[in-house]
């Protein structure tokens, strides 16, 4: 059973909220067929069936090698149809890290109901929570999400956000309430859009993937496989200042902790809702058949630049920012990176093709069979280290590429395959 | 977790701190209220001096700058405006106690006089050095000091320099990159540890491996002070403000985009996040972005690192993708309206107008004060490092400001209230004046003498420092061409004034636009009548008596 199905179920229990998948809402009606670009400066496309998203923000606890549990805040999905009070007593002190990836359509508006269940371990701070779309493009205020020039969510309130994307791509969402500190404390996540230009399979070169990451026209942004990343750190101090009830001096940042999707390494390649990472649902494994157009989409929420690689296979950036790479005179502005630089609050979306299986490579196996591993990691090597502890770890995962092609097809953005 | 900070106290204390009240630099004379404010050349002069900046939680900070001569303390730097080709002089007199100098990075044979330096001439403690070159190539460039840079640029030796086109003010570079003039906008990154500042202060040591910024300023402030106006009298050596202000795309009225250039002189690379739209990247270090080729190699970003010593310049346009409007195109109705009983204003202090829609204005909870004037939007355009997102320890600070959207055609304000000069009342209330619609504020003419239909209508709230006042009517007659003139009440003489001449309004819906005569305040109330414009519509006419209908009657403004 799929995830959305659950949803739609309104059968969510409680072990199952870490399951990990994108969260793909539910659809009102049926999936219609594809909506033409638009000329700018008039008004957009009608839109297509809606999605509704419902999540919930709370506090809880993750699990990093090496210390204790770790005090966050962070979002996750719940069923629609819940009240406040079953809400409250379901999920109130189960956040996840990072919150659930968001897989929404262009042209097709989006309400995303936000409840603020409280914090079970600070029962005396009582912040409110928004969810700020980062990127949206010319967002009505009251929906971006700032508390300072909108409005916010208090503990047992719900408010709906609106959405109607037009432009796909890659982007993220946080809270926007003290955000210096809730962002850190775990409030992030990605939501991407899909352009309207999916379902065609005439614009793929390969005539086989219906997916691309945008409206590109010519099939060169055509994926088989896509992967939601997002980089973070964590800066321990805060975090145990926060359980404590303690200030943290923001401007002493300094991270411990490197993370993708709120894991480090080797935590990252385990698979989506992995039992023993209740907090953390979302792996960053890659697992590719060879010949695969594998699609990164990446973003950054933490407060550091990165510097990423993926050693031995060629990267091409796309997009940045949730923009074709192409100029407004159609000029391909597309390009290669060995390292990839990514600051706080940018996105890239990067095409690889996963390269033949090499039986004279290394060669490791899993319940898939035999792979090659190759590395997606920060060329930053103090961010390969969980706290200094020896060996691998920190912002780092593997890409395994098969020997034959024993992947069947992506169901779910970032799916895993046990 | 809630940092609440007392700013307007800390703020006070801040300015207790600091003795010398600055007298004006000359830049600032005519210095608009928002915007890059630029000092002319080609030919400068600049001191180095010290001076104290203050910060949003109160605190005060030992800062070097290059200050205008003939002028106070100020950091940053001017802005120095050239053309390109300009023979530029820069002179420098030197009022610090070690040598200084000034490079810029980006101009090629830079010659002068003054005391042989490492990278450039330098003027000795008490001394002088002059600086001279030919304004390269377009674009947005810093200066700053060649000297013990690791010291004296984190001290606040630094400025931008802006190249112009020769003969086009509103080029950044090229035909492909014109802009607003008025919306011209320079975000000068930087950064401080106050450690360093206050061991220079004291005469104490500083170790720079030990760098820890605790403030994060564009254009030398700290939000949430980057709000406020260029030049304002509380922030005396911190002339440069950083709101943004655009308004709704518009291929006739408004169909230019704004300029941002921005400017990192600090010693960290900054990602900046503009919130409500996509800014377009067109130049890098003062160079076009393009193709190998030659070609346009723009791109759109919702986040761009500039990094140490870098500038970038972005082309800004706000165009309303879907023009959410409460009567044409309505937001669906479960989300327009929401229930602020279940809602928060962060801190009872808020920018929100209370309405989902731009131009709109909605009924906010009692006792949450709005900042916001008309309707207008705002949105923080602010480092996604959020640890340079505070005031050293207090959020929602330090490397901010705001992005305000005003409505498309500015503010609009209805008439609150009328009255009957001339004539009698038939039928309709000055709530059929709100919009152009079925509904008519109606007036019989007098029967005797000239006939005549004489009545005004009241505006209230009009904010202080509001400019471009226009009236605009709409209405129709019960005959033919019936001579019409608009009045506005000169509140300092108490007599209306007629504004332009007479039109003729028939028996359809005709509009008459006026513009207020400078200078406009004198038609803006104050004191008890604070903030009220009273506009008269007088109509006269035939032998026989008439009816005017008055359908709209709208005051439209832009907020200070």
């Amino acid at each position: 059973m799929r995830r959305r199905d659950l949803l739609k179920a309104g059968a969510l229990a409680a072990g199952l909220v870490v399951g990990g998948q994108a969260l793909e809402g539910t659809a009102e009606g049926t999936m219609e067929g594809t909506v033409e670009g638009t000329v700018e400066g008039t008004a957009r496309a009608v839109p297509g069936p809606a999605t509704r998203i419902a999540l919930a923000g709370t506090d809880g606890y993750i699990t990093i090698p090496g210390r204790a549990p770790v005090y966050i805040f962070g979002f996750l999905a719940v069923p629609p149809a819940m009240s406040i009070a079953e809400l409250t007593a379901a999920y109130k002190g189960k956040a996840q890290h990072v919150a659930p990836v968001l897989d929404l359509g262009q042209d097709r508006d989006a309400y995303i109901t936000l409840t603020n269940l409280g914090l079970v371990g600070r029962p005396d701070l009582v912040d409110s929570h928004t969810i700020h779309w980062h990127g949206f493009r010319t967002p009505a205020t009251v929906f971006d999400g700032v508390p300072e020039v909108s409005v916010s969510v208090p503990i047992e309130r719900q408010f709906t956000y609106f959405y109607r994307p037009h432009d796909p791509g890659t982007y993220m969402y946080h809270c926007h309430f003290e955000d210096v500190e809730h962002v850190q404390m775990g409030m992030t996540g990605i939501v991407f859009v899909r352009p309207a230009q999916d379902g065609s399979t005439a614009l793929d070169p390969l005539r086989r993937s219906t997916t691309y990451a945008y409206n590109d026209g010519d099939g060169s942004t055509a994926y088989d496989r896509h992967f939601a990343i997002l980089l973070n750190e964590i800066e321990e101090r805060e975090h145990d200042a926060d359980e404590q009830i303690q200030e943290f001096v923001f401007t002493d940042y300094d991270p411990q902790y490197y993370t993708l999707n709120g894991r480090v390494y080797p935590q990252t390649v385990l698979p989506n809702g992995h039992p023993s990472l209740p907090g953390q649902p979302v792996s960053s494994l890659v697992q590719v058949n060879p010949g695969d157009r594998a699609l990164l989409r990446l973003a950054n929420l933490g407060y550091e630049q990165h510097a990423m690689q993926l050693p031995g296979i060629p990267m091409k950036v796309v997009g940045e920012d949730a923009t074709l790479r192409r100029s407004p005179s159609g000029a391909d502005t597309s390009y290669p990176a060995g390292t990839l630089y990514i600051g706080p609050g940018e996105a890239r979306d990067v095409l690889f093709t996963a390269p033949p299986f090499n039986p004279s490579a290394r060669v490791s196996t899993d319940a898939r069979g035999s792979y090659n591993t190759y590395l997606f990691k920060n060329r930053d090597f103090r961010r390969l280290s969980n706290h200094g502890a020896p060996g691998l770890g920190g912002m780092a995962t593997e890409v395994r590429v098969y020997r034959g092609s024993p992947l069947p097809s992506q169901s779910v953005v970032g799916e895993t395959y046990a | 977790m809630r940092k609440l900070i007392a700013l307007v106290g800390a703020m006070v204390v801040a300015m207790a701190l600091v003795p010398l009240p600055a007298p004006v630099a000359r830049a600032q004379a005519a210095a608009p209220k928002q915007g890059l404010v630029c000092t002319g050349g080609p030919s400068f002069d600049l001191t180095a001096r010290s001076g104290y900046i203050e910060t949003p939680d109160g605190n005060s900070v030992l800062m070097w700058s290059y200050a205008p001569a003939q002028g106070g303390f100020q950091s940053p730097g001017p802005v120095l405006c050239v053309e390109q080709g300009d023979e530029v002089t820069v002179r420098l007199h030197n009022d610090l106690a070690e040598p200084v100098s000034i490079v810029f990075p980006g101009q090629l044979a830079v010659g002068g006089t003054g005391a042989p330096g490492l990278l450039a001439k330098e003027a000795p403690a008490g001394g002088d050095a002059t600086y001279t070159f030919t304004a390269g190539r377009p674009g947005t460039y810093v200066y700053e000091s060649g000297s013990d840079p690791s010291k004296q640029v984190e001290m606040g030796l630094y400025g931008a320099l802006v190249v112009r086109p020769a003969g086009h003010p509103d080029y950044a570079y090229d035909a492909a990159t014109r802009f607003d003039p008025k919306r011209e906008y320079l975000m000068l990154l930087s950064d401080i540890d106050p450690d360093l500042h206050h061991a220079v202060e004291t005469g104490g040591t500083y170790d720079f491996t030990t760098l820890r910024n605790r403030y994060f300023a564009i254009n030398g402030r700290q939000f949430p002070d980057t709000l406020q106006n260029n030049g304002v009298s509380w922030l005396p050596a911190q002339p440069y403000g950083a709101l943004v202000r655009v308004k709704s795309y518009d291929a006739t009225g408004n169909p230019l985009p704004a300029l941002i250039r921005m400017a990192n002189v600090g010693a960290l690379n900054h990602p900046f996040h503009p919130h409500g739209n996509h800014v377009r990247q067109i130049a890098q270090d003062g160079r076009p972005l393009r193709t190998p080729d030659g070609g346009d190699a723009t791109g759109e970003h919702f986040g761009r690192t500039v990094a140490s010593g870098q500038t970038q310049d972005f082309l800004f346009t706000w165009k309303d993708q879907d023009s959410w409007d409460s009567q044409g195109n309505p937001l669906p109705a479960s989300v327009a309206s929401p229930d602020y009983r279940n809602l928060t204003f962060k801190d009872g202090d808020t920018w929100s107008s209370g309405s989902a829609y731009l131009g709109a204005k909605g009924t906010l909870p009692v006792g949450t004060a709005s900042q916001n004037v008309c309707g207008e939007w705002y949105f923080p355009w602010h480092s996604h490092a959020l640890n340079e997102f505070t005031n050293f320890d207090a959020g929602f600070g330090g490397m901010a400001t705001l992005l305000r959207v005003d409505p498309p055609g500015g503010c609009a304000a209805v008439a609150a209230s009328s009255s009957i000069l001339a004539g009698t009342p038939r039928s309709g209330t000055v709530a059929a004046l709100a919009t152009a619609d079925t509904a008519y504020y109606q007036v019989d003419s007098t029967a005797t003498g000239t006939p005549a239909a004489d009545w005004s209508g009241g505006f209230a709230g009009v904010p202080t420092g509001a400019t471009g006042l226009t009236v605009t009517y709409t209405g129709r007659n019960s005959a033919a061409a019936l001579p019409t003139t608009l009045w506005a009440w000169k509140w300092s003489t108490g007599a209306w004034v007629q504004l332009g001449a007479a039109a003729d309004v028939g028996t359809a819906d005709a509009t008459i636009t006026r513009t207020l005569p400078a200078p406009q305040t004198d038609f803006l109330g104050t004191g008890a009548n604070q903030g009220k414009v009273r506009v008269r519509v007088l109509t006269t006419g035939t032998a026989t008596g008439f009816l005017t209908q008055g359908n709209l009657l709208r005051l439209t403004y832009d907020a200070p």
